[in-house]
Protein backbone atom coordinates (compact mmCIF):
# COMPACT_ATOMS: atom_id res chain seq x y z
CA UNK A 1 0.00 0.00 0.00
CA UNK A 2 1.44 3.82 -0.86
CA UNK A 3 2.20 5.87 2.07
CA UNK A 4 -0.75 8.25 2.34
CA UNK A 5 -0.20 11.88 2.73
CA UNK A 6 -1.38 12.23 6.19
CA UNK A 7 -1.71 9.14 8.73
CA UNK A 8 -1.67 9.42 12.15
CA UNK A 9 -2.05 6.04 14.24
CA UNK A 10 -3.89 5.85 17.48
CA UNK A 11 -3.22 9.26 18.92
CA UNK A 12 -4.28 10.38 22.11
CA UNK A 13 -3.94 13.68 24.50
CA UNK A 14 -4.84 14.08 28.05
CA UNK A 15 -4.66 17.27 29.42
CA UNK A 16 -3.76 16.40 33.32
CA UNK A 17 -5.71 13.63 34.22
CA UNK A 18 -8.29 14.25 31.84
CA UNK A 19 -8.48 12.61 28.43
CA UNK A 20 -9.56 15.38 26.29
CA UNK A 21 -9.05 12.70 23.00
CA UNK A 22 -8.94 9.07 22.74
CA UNK A 23 -6.71 6.70 20.53
CA UNK A 24 -7.73 7.75 16.95
CA UNK A 25 -6.42 6.80 13.82
CA UNK A 26 -6.68 8.68 10.77
CA UNK A 27 -5.46 9.18 6.74
CA UNK A 28 -5.34 12.03 4.55
CA UNK A 29 -5.02 11.71 0.45
CA UNK A 30 -4.53 14.19 -1.81
CA UNK A 31 -7.69 16.10 -2.70
CA UNK A 32 -9.55 14.14 0.45
CA UNK A 33 -11.75 15.68 2.58
CA UNK A 34 -11.92 14.61 6.38
CA UNK A 35 -14.78 16.27 8.14
CA UNK A 36 -14.53 16.58 11.80
CA UNK A 37 -17.98 17.13 13.02
CA UNK A 38 -19.15 17.00 16.65
CA UNK A 39 -20.74 18.73 19.56
CA UNK A 40 -18.73 21.49 21.94
CA UNK A 41 -15.70 20.00 23.87
CA UNK A 42 -16.06 16.79 22.20
CA UNK A 43 -12.07 17.14 21.00
CA UNK A 44 -12.28 18.80 17.87
CA UNK A 45 -9.77 21.30 18.54
CA UNK A 46 -7.82 18.95 20.62
CA UNK A 47 -7.71 16.55 18.06
CA UNK A 48 -6.23 19.74 15.47
CA UNK A 49 -3.92 20.65 17.85
CA UNK A 50 -2.58 17.34 18.28
CA UNK A 51 -1.68 17.08 14.58
CA UNK A 52 -0.23 20.42 14.36
CA UNK A 53 2.02 19.93 17.14
CA UNK A 54 0.38 22.43 19.38
CA UNK A 55 -0.06 19.98 22.00
CA UNK A 56 1.97 16.95 23.05
CA UNK A 57 0.79 13.39 21.93
CA UNK A 58 -0.19 11.18 25.15
CA UNK A 59 0.46 8.40 22.76
CA UNK A 60 0.53 7.10 19.36
CA UNK A 61 2.48 8.87 15.94
CA UNK A 62 1.52 10.94 13.21
CA UNK A 63 3.43 10.99 9.57
CA UNK A 64 3.54 13.05 6.58
CA UNK A 65 4.29 12.06 3.25
CA UNK A 66 6.34 8.91 4.65
CA UNK A 67 8.06 11.00 7.08
CA UNK A 68 7.49 10.94 11.14
CA UNK A 69 6.77 13.91 12.44
CA UNK A 70 5.10 13.46 16.14
CA UNK A 71 8.29 14.89 17.90
CA UNK A 72 9.01 17.89 15.88
CA UNK A 73 7.00 21.31 17.30
CA UNK A 74 4.54 22.90 15.99
CA UNK A 75 7.07 25.74 14.15
CA UNK A 76 8.71 22.84 12.08
CA UNK A 77 5.89 21.02 11.54
CA UNK A 78 4.54 23.85 9.29
CA UNK A 79 7.44 23.88 7.18
CA UNK A 80 6.96 19.54 6.52
CA UNK A 81 3.80 20.70 4.75
CA UNK A 82 1.20 20.93 7.22
CA UNK A 83 -0.96 24.00 7.82
CA UNK A 84 -3.29 24.69 10.54
CA UNK A 85 -5.89 27.90 10.51
CA UNK A 86 -6.66 27.95 14.34
CA UNK A 87 -10.01 28.30 15.82
CA UNK A 88 -11.00 32.07 16.45
CA UNK A 89 -9.07 32.93 12.85
CA UNK A 90 -6.15 34.22 15.15
CA UNK A 91 -6.05 37.93 14.16
CA UNK A 92 -2.64 39.89 14.95
CA UNK A 93 -3.83 43.37 15.85
CA UNK A 94 -1.31 45.88 14.66
CA UNK A 95 -0.32 43.94 11.89
CA UNK A 96 -0.88 44.44 8.00
CA UNK A 97 -2.51 41.89 5.61
CA UNK A 98 0.51 41.82 4.31
CA UNK A 99 2.38 41.67 6.99
CA UNK A 100 0.02 38.57 8.08
CA UNK A 101 0.60 36.73 4.51
CA UNK A 102 4.82 37.55 4.75
CA UNK A 103 4.54 36.14 8.20
CA UNK A 104 2.63 32.86 6.73
CA UNK A 105 5.35 32.14 4.55
CA UNK A 106 7.96 31.98 7.56
CA UNK A 107 6.55 28.37 6.85
CA UNK A 108 7.38 27.76 3.46
CA UNK A 109 10.53 25.76 3.01
CA UNK A 110 13.53 27.47 2.32
CA UNK A 111 13.39 27.06 -1.75
CA UNK A 112 9.97 28.30 -1.72
CA UNK A 113 10.94 31.46 0.33
CA UNK A 114 12.50 33.12 -2.63
CA UNK A 115 8.89 32.88 -4.53
CA UNK A 116 7.37 34.91 -1.61
CA UNK A 117 5.76 37.55 -4.33
CA UNK A 118 4.60 35.54 -6.38
CA UNK A 119 2.65 32.93 -4.01
CA UNK A 120 1.44 36.41 -1.93
CA UNK A 121 -0.46 36.90 -5.69
CA UNK A 122 -1.31 33.62 -6.04
CA UNK A 123 -3.13 33.65 -2.28
CA UNK A 124 -4.75 37.05 -3.43
CA UNK A 125 -6.48 35.77 -6.39
CA UNK A 126 -8.08 32.90 -4.24
CA UNK A 127 -9.35 36.14 -2.31
CA UNK A 128 -9.78 39.30 -4.10
CA UNK A 129 -11.47 40.77 -1.39
CA UNK A 130 -8.32 41.29 0.67
CA UNK A 131 -6.28 43.02 -1.86
CA UNK A 132 -7.91 46.26 -1.65
CA UNK A 133 -6.78 45.98 2.07
CA UNK A 134 -3.19 44.88 2.06
CA UNK A 135 -1.77 48.21 3.77
CA UNK A 136 -4.62 47.75 6.27
CA UNK A 137 -4.43 46.96 10.09
CA UNK A 138 -6.14 43.34 10.03
CA UNK A 139 -7.96 44.22 13.35
CA UNK A 140 -10.21 46.33 11.29
CA UNK A 141 -11.23 43.34 8.50
CA UNK A 142 -14.64 42.15 9.02
CA UNK A 143 -15.21 38.29 10.35
CA UNK A 144 -15.37 36.67 6.91
CA UNK A 145 -12.40 38.77 5.30
CA UNK A 146 -10.22 37.64 8.85
CA UNK A 147 -11.05 34.16 7.85
CA UNK A 148 -9.73 34.74 4.03
CA UNK A 149 -6.82 36.70 5.42
CA UNK A 150 -6.31 33.58 8.02
CA UNK A 151 -6.41 30.80 5.25
CA UNK A 152 -4.34 32.99 2.88
CA UNK A 153 -1.68 33.16 5.54
CA UNK A 154 -1.94 29.38 6.41
CA UNK A 155 -1.78 28.82 2.36
CA UNK A 156 1.91 30.71 2.01
CA UNK A 157 3.12 27.80 4.01
CA UNK A 158 2.72 25.82 1.31
CA UNK A 159 0.87 23.19 2.71
CA UNK A 160 -0.03 20.00 1.34
CA UNK A 161 -2.31 19.62 4.17
CA UNK A 162 -5.10 21.92 5.39
CA UNK A 163 -5.97 22.00 8.59
CA UNK A 164 -9.15 24.02 9.15
CA UNK A 165 -10.86 24.86 12.70
CA UNK A 166 -14.45 26.33 12.44
CA UNK A 167 -13.83 28.38 9.93
CA UNK A 168 -17.60 29.07 9.55
CA UNK A 169 -17.85 30.07 13.17
CA UNK A 170 -19.71 33.01 14.12
CA UNK A 171 -19.94 34.26 10.21
CA UNK A 172 -22.34 35.51 7.97
CA UNK A 173 -24.33 32.95 5.51
CA UNK A 174 -22.70 35.07 2.69
CA UNK A 175 -18.96 35.12 4.15
CA UNK A 176 -19.58 31.40 4.84
CA UNK A 177 -20.14 31.05 0.87
CA UNK A 178 -17.39 32.43 0.43
CA UNK A 179 -15.24 30.72 2.40
CA UNK A 180 -16.13 26.87 1.40
CA UNK A 181 -16.11 28.73 -2.48
CA UNK A 182 -12.45 29.03 -2.13
CA UNK A 183 -11.89 25.69 -0.14
CA UNK A 184 -13.10 23.97 -2.77
CA UNK A 185 -11.23 25.41 -5.14
CA UNK A 186 -8.17 24.43 -3.01
CA UNK A 187 -9.26 20.87 -3.05
CA UNK A 188 -9.59 20.75 -6.57
CA UNK A 189 -5.97 21.50 -6.77
CA UNK A 190 -4.96 19.03 -4.55
CA UNK A 191 -4.53 20.37 -1.23
CA UNK A 192 -5.71 17.35 1.13
CA UNK A 193 -8.12 19.24 4.13
CA UNK A 194 -9.31 18.58 7.78
CA UNK A 195 -11.97 20.08 8.78
CA UNK A 196 -13.59 20.81 11.98
CA UNK A 197 -17.35 22.17 12.47
CA UNK A 198 -20.36 21.52 14.20
CA UNK A 199 -22.69 21.35 11.74
CA UNK A 200 -22.85 19.66 8.25
CA UNK A 201 -21.27 21.73 5.23
CA UNK A 202 -21.89 22.48 1.96
CA UNK A 203 -18.27 21.04 0.61
CA UNK A 204 -17.87 17.67 -1.14
CA UNK A 205 -14.59 16.12 -2.31
CA UNK A 206 -14.79 13.04 -4.19
CA UNK A 207 -13.01 11.28 -1.79
CA UNK A 208 -14.05 11.47 2.16
CA UNK A 209 -14.34 10.36 5.34
CA UNK A 210 -16.14 11.79 8.12
CA UNK A 211 -15.32 11.39 11.44
CA UNK A 212 -18.14 12.14 14.49
CA UNK A 213 -15.72 13.03 18.19
CA UNK A 214 -18.39 12.88 20.90
CA UNK A 215 -16.32 13.02 24.82
CA UNK A 216 -12.98 12.44 23.16
CA UNK A 217 -14.15 9.39 21.42
CA UNK A 218 -14.50 9.05 17.57
CA UNK A 219 -18.31 7.35 17.76
CA UNK A 220 -18.37 7.56 14.03
CA UNK A 221 -15.98 7.07 11.28
CA UNK A 222 -16.53 6.09 7.88
CA UNK A 223 -16.44 7.29 3.68
CA UNK A 224 -20.26 8.65 3.94
CA UNK A 225 -21.87 11.11 5.91
CA UNK A 226 -24.49 10.75 8.58
CA UNK A 227 -27.88 11.73 7.97
CA UNK A 228 -29.60 14.62 10.27
CA UNK A 229 -31.33 12.40 12.00
CA UNK A 230 -28.30 9.91 12.65
CA UNK A 231 -26.22 12.90 13.65
CA UNK A 232 -28.47 13.90 16.13
CA UNK A 233 -28.26 10.45 17.63
CA UNK A 234 -24.55 10.64 17.94
CA UNK A 235 -24.18 14.13 19.29
CA UNK A 236 -26.81 12.80 21.98
CA UNK A 237 -25.29 9.81 22.75
CA UNK A 238 -27.76 7.38 21.65
CA UNK A 239 -26.08 4.20 19.66
CA UNK A 240 -26.21 4.65 16.60
CA UNK A 241 -28.00 2.11 13.83
CA UNK B 1 -6.81 58.89 16.90
CA UNK B 2 -6.69 56.23 13.35
CA UNK B 3 -3.05 54.77 12.97
CA UNK B 4 -2.08 57.64 10.60
CA UNK B 5 -2.83 60.40 12.98
CA UNK B 6 -1.02 58.77 15.78
CA UNK B 7 2.15 57.91 13.49
CA UNK B 8 2.13 61.96 12.14
CA UNK B 9 1.72 63.14 15.70
CA UNK B 10 4.60 60.84 17.02
CA UNK B 11 6.76 62.39 13.86
CA UNK B 12 6.19 65.92 14.93
CA UNK B 13 7.25 65.23 18.67
CA UNK B 14 10.29 63.11 17.72
CA UNK B 15 11.29 66.05 15.59
CA UNK B 16 10.13 68.65 18.93
CA UNK B 17 12.43 66.38 21.15
CA UNK B 18 15.56 66.34 18.31
CA UNK B 19 15.66 70.12 17.95
CA UNK B 20 15.18 70.72 21.91
CA UNK B 21 18.10 68.07 22.33
CA UNK B 22 20.09 70.04 19.63
CA UNK B 23 18.86 73.50 21.36
CA UNK B 24 19.85 72.94 25.08
CA UNK B 25 22.93 73.14 25.05
CA UNK B 26 23.13 76.48 23.78
CA UNK B 27 20.23 77.94 26.22
CA UNK B 28 20.09 75.43 29.04
CA UNK B 29 21.56 75.38 32.31
CA UNK B 30 24.36 73.08 33.48
CA UNK B 31 21.54 71.94 35.91
CA UNK B 32 19.39 71.05 32.64
CA UNK B 33 22.02 69.70 30.54
CA UNK B 34 22.83 66.93 33.10
CA UNK B 35 19.02 66.28 33.64
CA UNK B 36 19.09 65.95 29.91
CA UNK B 37 22.34 63.37 29.58
CA UNK B 38 20.53 61.25 32.12
CA UNK B 39 17.56 61.44 30.05
CA UNK B 40 19.41 60.12 27.50
CA UNK B 41 20.99 57.28 29.64
CA UNK B 42 17.65 56.01 30.64
CA UNK B 43 15.68 56.40 27.77
CA UNK B 44 18.08 53.93 26.46
CA UNK B 45 17.55 51.42 28.89
CA UNK B 46 13.13 52.36 28.21
CA UNK B 47 13.84 51.61 24.59
CA UNK B 48 15.28 48.47 25.37
CA UNK B 49 12.46 47.42 27.90
CA UNK B 50 10.26 48.44 24.78
CA UNK B 51 12.00 46.07 22.59
CA UNK B 52 10.90 42.66 24.63
CA UNK B 53 7.74 44.19 26.32
CA UNK B 54 6.46 46.14 23.62
CA UNK B 55 7.44 44.43 20.63
CA UNK B 56 7.74 41.16 21.58
CA UNK B 57 5.06 41.34 24.79
CA UNK B 58 7.20 39.82 26.99
CA UNK B 59 6.98 41.03 30.47
CA UNK B 60 10.88 41.44 32.55
CA UNK B 61 12.22 42.82 35.22
CA UNK B 62 16.11 42.21 33.94
CA UNK B 63 16.71 45.70 32.42
CA UNK B 64 18.10 46.97 35.32
CA UNK B 65 20.31 43.84 36.15
CA UNK B 66 21.52 44.40 32.89
CA UNK B 67 22.60 47.66 33.98
CA UNK B 68 23.93 46.87 36.89
CA UNK B 69 26.03 44.01 34.62
CA UNK B 70 27.23 47.30 32.63
CA UNK B 71 27.63 49.92 35.11
CA UNK B 72 29.40 47.16 37.75
CA UNK B 73 31.37 45.58 34.66
CA UNK B 74 32.68 48.88 33.06
CA UNK B 75 33.67 50.29 36.69
CA UNK B 76 35.40 47.02 38.10
CA UNK B 77 37.51 46.33 34.57
CA UNK B 78 38.25 50.10 34.29
CA UNK B 79 39.49 50.85 37.84
CA UNK B 80 40.78 47.18 39.24
CA UNK B 81 42.06 45.87 35.53
CA UNK B 82 42.73 48.80 33.86
CA UNK B 83 40.91 48.39 30.66
CA UNK B 84 39.94 51.15 28.28
CA UNK B 85 36.66 51.96 29.01
CA UNK B 86 35.77 51.72 25.17
CA UNK B 87 36.89 48.36 26.06
CA UNK B 88 35.38 47.66 29.23
CA UNK B 89 31.53 48.51 27.62
CA UNK B 90 32.24 45.94 24.75
CA UNK B 91 33.39 43.38 27.29
CA UNK B 92 30.72 44.11 30.07
CA UNK B 93 27.67 44.04 26.71
CA UNK B 94 29.46 40.72 26.09
CA UNK B 95 28.59 39.56 29.72
CA UNK B 96 25.31 40.79 29.40
CA UNK B 97 24.50 39.06 26.40
CA UNK B 98 25.97 35.72 27.77
CA UNK B 99 23.93 36.32 30.97
CA UNK B 100 20.48 36.95 28.93
CA UNK B 101 21.15 33.75 26.80
CA UNK B 102 22.11 31.38 30.16
CA UNK B 103 18.92 33.22 31.87
CA UNK B 104 16.48 33.24 28.76
CA UNK B 105 17.00 29.97 27.24
CA UNK B 106 15.26 27.52 30.21
CA UNK B 107 12.79 30.78 31.26
CA UNK B 108 11.58 31.55 27.41
CA UNK B 109 10.51 27.98 26.66
CA UNK B 110 7.85 28.39 29.34
CA UNK B 111 4.27 30.18 28.66
CA UNK B 112 2.70 32.34 31.17
CA UNK B 113 3.69 34.63 33.86
CA UNK B 114 7.09 33.01 34.84
CA UNK B 115 9.77 35.42 32.78
CA UNK B 116 7.89 37.84 34.67
CA UNK B 117 7.98 36.38 38.27
CA UNK B 118 11.54 34.96 37.76
CA UNK B 119 13.14 38.33 36.71
CA UNK B 120 11.47 40.03 39.19
CA UNK B 121 13.16 37.80 41.38
CA UNK B 122 16.42 38.77 39.58
CA UNK B 123 15.66 42.06 39.85
CA UNK B 124 15.19 41.48 44.00
CA UNK B 125 18.08 40.02 44.14
CA UNK B 126 20.78 42.24 41.97
CA UNK B 127 20.86 44.68 44.23
CA UNK B 128 21.40 42.04 47.39
CA UNK B 129 23.78 40.98 45.33
CA UNK B 130 25.92 43.66 44.80
CA UNK B 131 25.79 44.94 48.17
CA UNK B 132 26.58 41.44 50.00
CA UNK B 133 29.36 41.10 47.31
CA UNK B 134 32.18 42.93 48.72
CA UNK B 135 35.55 41.75 47.48
CA UNK B 136 34.07 42.62 43.62
CA UNK B 137 32.46 45.70 44.02
CA UNK B 138 32.82 47.40 47.20
CA UNK B 139 29.39 46.59 49.09
CA UNK B 140 27.19 49.36 49.49
CA UNK B 141 29.93 51.74 49.48
CA UNK B 142 30.21 51.50 45.64
CA UNK B 143 33.04 51.92 43.14
CA UNK B 144 33.75 56.15 42.64
CA UNK B 145 36.64 57.33 40.42
CA UNK B 146 35.65 55.25 37.09
CA UNK B 147 37.35 57.08 34.43
CA UNK B 148 35.51 59.08 31.62
CA UNK B 149 35.65 57.41 27.95
CA UNK B 150 37.72 58.66 25.26
CA UNK B 151 37.00 58.68 21.66
CA UNK B 152 39.64 58.24 19.21
CA UNK B 153 42.11 60.45 21.62
CA UNK B 154 39.80 62.81 23.04
CA UNK B 155 38.65 61.96 26.48
CA UNK B 156 34.78 62.82 27.37
CA UNK B 157 34.94 64.44 29.94
CA UNK B 158 32.71 67.56 29.62
CA UNK B 159 29.70 67.89 30.64
CA UNK B 160 28.99 68.90 27.15
CA UNK B 161 30.83 66.37 25.15
CA UNK B 162 29.08 63.57 27.28
CA UNK B 163 25.73 65.31 27.02
CA UNK B 164 26.33 64.50 22.85
CA UNK B 165 27.91 61.03 23.39
CA UNK B 166 24.25 60.53 25.50
CA UNK B 167 21.90 61.41 23.10
CA UNK B 168 24.20 59.89 20.57
CA UNK B 169 24.06 56.38 22.08
CA UNK B 170 20.44 56.58 22.78
CA UNK B 171 19.78 57.73 18.50
CA UNK B 172 21.68 54.41 17.80
CA UNK B 173 19.43 52.63 20.31
CA UNK B 174 16.35 54.06 18.86
CA UNK B 175 17.19 53.04 15.82
CA UNK B 176 17.86 49.71 16.61
CA UNK B 177 14.44 49.50 17.43
CA UNK B 178 13.00 51.29 14.61
CA UNK B 179 15.04 49.02 12.30
CA UNK B 180 13.83 45.90 14.11
CA UNK B 181 10.44 46.75 14.26
CA UNK B 182 10.24 46.91 10.97
CA UNK B 183 12.00 43.77 10.05
CA UNK B 184 10.93 40.32 9.30
CA UNK B 185 11.96 39.42 13.15
CA UNK B 186 9.41 42.30 14.29
CA UNK B 187 6.60 40.92 12.60
CA UNK B 188 7.65 37.75 14.15
CA UNK B 189 7.57 39.52 17.85
CA UNK B 190 3.95 41.07 17.55
CA UNK B 191 2.71 37.89 16.35
CA UNK B 192 4.28 36.61 19.67
CA UNK B 193 3.19 39.19 21.56
CA UNK B 194 -0.59 38.17 20.82
CA UNK B 195 -0.53 34.82 20.63
CA UNK B 196 2.22 32.22 20.68
CA UNK B 197 0.20 29.64 19.74
CA UNK B 198 -0.75 31.47 16.42
CA UNK B 199 3.06 32.58 15.91
CA UNK B 200 4.01 28.86 16.20
CA UNK B 201 1.45 28.15 13.85
CA UNK B 202 2.57 30.15 11.04
CA UNK B 203 6.48 28.39 11.53
CA UNK B 204 7.99 31.19 14.13
CA UNK B 205 10.17 29.35 16.68
CA UNK B 206 8.71 31.55 19.36
CA UNK B 207 11.38 30.65 21.84
CA UNK B 208 13.92 31.76 19.55
CA UNK B 209 11.77 34.89 18.69
CA UNK B 210 12.01 36.10 22.24
CA UNK B 211 15.41 34.93 23.26
CA UNK B 212 16.65 37.09 20.53
CA UNK B 213 14.64 40.19 21.65
CA UNK B 214 15.79 39.34 25.91
CA UNK B 215 19.21 39.62 24.79
CA UNK B 216 19.36 42.42 22.28
CA UNK B 217 17.47 44.14 24.80
CA UNK B 218 20.52 43.13 27.31
CA UNK B 219 23.12 44.34 25.78
CA UNK B 220 21.47 47.60 25.03
CA UNK B 221 20.65 47.99 29.01
CA UNK B 222 24.19 47.09 29.48
CA UNK B 223 25.90 49.60 27.31
CA UNK B 224 23.17 52.34 28.56
CA UNK B 225 24.76 51.23 32.03
CA UNK B 226 27.98 51.67 31.33
CA UNK B 227 27.61 55.04 30.00
CA UNK B 228 25.71 56.10 33.07
CA UNK B 229 28.46 55.03 35.67
CA UNK B 230 31.61 56.29 33.16
CA UNK B 231 29.19 59.83 33.15
CA UNK B 232 28.67 59.79 36.89
CA UNK B 233 32.15 57.89 38.00
CA UNK B 234 30.44 56.12 40.66
CA UNK B 235 28.80 52.86 40.84
CA UNK B 236 26.74 51.78 43.61
CA UNK B 237 23.65 49.27 44.59
CA UNK B 238 21.15 52.31 45.08
CA UNK B 239 21.50 52.88 40.91
CA UNK B 240 19.95 48.64 40.61
CA UNK B 241 17.21 49.02 43.03
CA UNK B 242 13.70 47.88 42.65
CA UNK B 243 12.61 50.97 42.41
CA UNK B 244 14.77 52.01 39.22
CA UNK B 245 13.13 49.05 37.19
CA UNK B 246 9.55 50.48 38.01
CA UNK B 247 10.67 53.59 37.11
CA UNK B 248 11.47 52.46 33.65
CA UNK B 249 8.65 50.51 33.71
CA UNK B 250 6.69 53.68 34.14
CA UNK B 251 8.91 55.39 31.74
CA UNK B 252 7.43 53.02 28.96
CA UNK B 253 3.99 53.18 30.34
CA UNK B 254 3.69 56.97 30.19
CA UNK B 255 5.73 57.24 27.07
CA UNK B 256 3.49 54.30 25.52
CA UNK B 257 4.13 50.62 24.49
CA UNK B 258 5.79 50.16 20.99
CA UNK B 259 6.01 54.06 19.95
CA UNK B 260 9.40 55.10 18.76
CA UNK B 261 9.43 58.36 20.69
CA UNK B 262 7.66 57.53 23.79
CA UNK B 263 10.86 56.26 25.80
CA UNK B 264 12.26 59.68 25.29
CA UNK B 265 8.80 61.32 26.89
CA UNK B 266 8.89 58.88 29.24
CA UNK B 267 12.13 59.05 30.37
CA UNK B 268 12.21 62.85 30.37
CA UNK B 269 8.98 63.37 32.22
CA UNK B 270 10.31 61.10 35.13
CA UNK B 271 13.93 62.30 35.22
CA UNK B 272 12.14 65.98 35.37
CA UNK B 273 9.16 65.09 37.37
CA UNK B 274 11.52 65.18 40.72
CA UNK B 275 12.30 68.93 40.71
CA UNK B 276 9.29 70.14 40.29
CA UNK B 277 8.12 67.81 43.07
CA UNK B 278 10.83 69.17 45.46
CA UNK B 279 8.61 69.93 48.29
CA UNK B 280 7.43 66.16 47.62
CA UNK B 281 10.12 64.37 48.61
CA UNK B 282 8.95 61.57 50.57
CA UNK B 283 5.74 61.48 48.63
CA UNK B 284 7.72 61.12 45.44
CA UNK B 285 7.02 57.51 44.44
CA UNK B 286 3.55 57.48 45.99
CA UNK B 287 2.78 60.40 43.23
CA UNK B 288 4.63 58.16 40.60
CA UNK B 289 2.85 54.68 41.15
CA UNK B 290 -0.10 56.86 41.41
CA UNK B 291 0.18 58.20 38.08
CA UNK B 292 0.90 54.46 36.69
CA UNK B 293 -2.11 53.31 38.22
CA UNK B 294 -4.04 56.21 36.94
CA UNK B 295 -2.50 55.61 33.69
CA UNK B 296 -3.18 52.15 33.26
CA UNK B 297 -7.08 52.66 34.33
CA UNK B 298 -7.09 55.67 31.68
CA UNK B 299 -4.91 55.47 28.95
CA UNK B 300 -2.72 52.09 28.83
CA UNK B 301 -1.17 52.90 25.89
CA UNK B 302 0.40 55.76 27.02
CA UNK B 303 0.97 58.85 25.00
CA UNK B 304 1.80 57.50 21.56
CA UNK B 305 0.68 53.95 22.01
CA UNK B 306 -0.24 50.96 19.37
CA UNK B 307 -2.90 49.39 21.36
CA UNK B 308 -6.40 51.36 21.03
CA UNK B 309 -7.58 49.80 24.09
CA UNK B 310 -9.15 52.81 25.93
CA UNK B 311 -8.48 51.47 29.31
CA UNK B 312 -11.18 49.80 32.28
CA UNK B 313 -11.42 52.77 33.30
CA UNK B 314 -12.84 54.85 30.26
CA UNK B 315 -15.00 52.00 29.49
CA UNK B 316 -16.64 51.65 32.97
CA UNK B 317 -17.37 55.51 33.93
CA UNK B 318 -19.35 56.43 31.07
CA UNK B 319 -21.26 53.17 32.20
CA UNK B 320 -21.46 53.40 35.54
CA UNK B 321 -22.25 57.20 35.23
CA UNK B 322 -25.40 56.60 32.76
CA UNK B 323 -26.61 53.74 34.89
CA UNK B 324 -26.73 56.82 37.91
CA UNK B 325 -28.44 59.04 35.70
CA UNK B 326 -25.83 61.58 35.54
CA UNK B 327 -25.11 61.44 31.86
CA UNK B 328 -26.93 60.16 28.97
Amino acid sequence: MPEALLRAERISVRYGRVDALHPLSLAAEPASLTLVLGPNGAGKTTLMKALAGAVELRSGAIWLRGREISALPAHRRVRTGIALVPEGRGRLPGLTVLDNLVLGHNGASRERRRARDGDIDEALALFPALKPRLNQDCSTLSGGEMQMLAIARALLAKPHILLLDEPSLGLAPLAIARVYEALAKLLDQGLGMVLVEQKAVPLRAARETTIVLRNGRAVFQEARRPDVDELAQLYLGARAA
Amino acid sequence: MDATARLRLERAVLAAVAAGIVLAPFVGTRLIIYNLTITALYAMVVVSLNIILGLAGQVSFAQTTFMAIGGYGSAILTTELGFDPVLAIIVSAALALVAALVIGAPLLRLRGHYLAMATFALALGTNSFVTAATPLTNGSIGISGVPPLAVAGHAVDTAFSYYVLSWTACAVAMAIFALLARSHIGRAWRAVATGQEIAASLGIDVTRAKLMAFAIAAVIASVAGSLYVEFTSFVGPDLYDIGIVLNVFLMLFIGGRGSLAGPVVGAAVLTFAPQFLAGLQQYQNLVFFGVLLILILVWPSGFFGRSRDSGPLREILPLWLRRRGVAR
